[in-house]
């Protein structure tokens, strides 16, 4: 199998990964498109780095993850990604509205939290023991166990406050 | 809501998420072909042509500062020169040291500490930058004048009193806007940060 075919393989498996992260760090449809975009890209582009010492998934959620915190905020931008942004608009068009309407739902919750906890709820949520988690993050074992602790806390207040 | 609600919606989610897959082979490598110009590419483009322009103002200052004769023109002079040399030169710098942060090999953590840094540097700049753009307004009138038109300025102040009350309304609205974006974007960052470290 050729390294594109490769790569193409991992991507068609981990695109709900890619399209959870670019969902969870953006507000609008059009930076959720660019930032899966550049996810994608920034896989592809540390693909022959990735040598195996870490997981596949390991490596993905942080460039993933790493990528989703270079992003700044929304800026007007010139139409100069139409092709591409139109081909992933389409796939984003298709999702049945019970199944945006969920998505919304629960980043509604998440998107309360900041940037640190957002990646590491997301990590817990996609069943990552604390350990992968205290890899991919970089933060300590204890650190990442306190830090969810605090996190179910603030989820737990914020839905008494509403 | 609870952890084990979010756990279950997001399970739901997934599941539904896995049997939506429609990228194709085509769309994924295009992705990766065609450059897509994220955020920072874009502002990097618009700063290194703000940053050309100033270069080429900057030598026209230099090849022509033979024509400030006087000892106040020259002092602008000298200070538009080294304004526009150093304030682009650090900000392409600062932008540099955003873009160069690795996402495969950085963890998520060094991550959030470099890029908020970075950008809490170069948001910095641009502030500083904001100020000193009025001055560099204020003191390339004249060695514009002399250079191009060979008038001193100084010695005409009815142009002053127009130019100067026009300035100082500009600056005033201006520097409140400016600085309010920055303290909104700094502050959130400064508390990951200081969580952080």
């Amino acid at each position: 199998m050729s390294k594109e075919e490769t790569f193409t393989q991992l991507i068609k498996e981990h695109q709900g990964l890619i399209y959870k992260v670019s969902a969870l760090y953006t507000e609008q449809q059009q930076d959720q498109n660019d930032l899966y975009q550049e996810i994608v890209y920034q896989l592809w582009k540390s693909y022959d780095s990735f040598r195996g010492d870490a997981k596949l998934s390991t490596w993905m959620y942080r460039v993933a993850l790493n990528t989703a915190i270079g992003q700044l905020k929304k800026k007007k931008r010139a139409p100069n990604t139409v092709s591409i942004d139109q081909s992933v608009v389409h796939i984003m068009d298709d999702m049945d509205t019970e199944l945006e309407e969920r998505i919304k739902v629960l980043n509604a919750q998440i998107k309360k939290l900041n940037i640190l906890d957002r990646g590491l709820i997301l990590l817990l949520l996609e069943g990552k023991k604390y350990e992968e988690i205290a890899e991919i993050t970089g933060l300590s074992h204890t650190n990442v166990a306190t830090r969810i602790s605090r996190i179910k806390q603030k989820l737990k207040s914020k839905m008494i406050k509403k | 809501m609870e952890l084990q609600e979010l756990q279950t919606l997001w399970s739901q989610v997934s599941e539904q998420l896995e049997d939506q897959k429609k990228l194709t082979n085509d769309i994924i490598m295009k992705m990766t072909q065609e450059r897509y110009a994220n955020k920072f590419s874009k502002i990097s483009v618009y700063e290194t042509f703000g940053a050309i322009i100033c270069f080429m103002a900057a030598l026209y200052v230099l090849f022509n500062f033979g024509k400030l004769e006087i000892w106040y023109l020259q002092l602008c002079g000298l200070f538009t020169f080294l304004f526009l040399i150093i304030l682009p030169v650090l900000t392409l710098k600062s932008l540099r040291n955003i873009k160069q942060i690795n996402v495969a090999e950085s963890s998520f953590k060094d991550t959030i500490v470099l890029f908020q840094k970075a950008k809490n540097k170069l948001l910095l700049l641009q502030r500083v930058g904001i100020y000193l753009s009025f001055l560099l307004m204020l003191i390339i009138l004249p060695v514009a004048s002399k250079l191009l038109k060979n008038k001193d300025l100084f010695l005409e102040t009815g142009v002053w009193f127009i130019y100067l009350p026009i300035m100082g309304i500009f600056l005033f609205f201006f520097s409140r806007w400016g600085y309010g974006c920055y303290k909104s974007i700094t502050n959130s960052a400064e508390n990951i940060l200081n969580e952080l470290e």
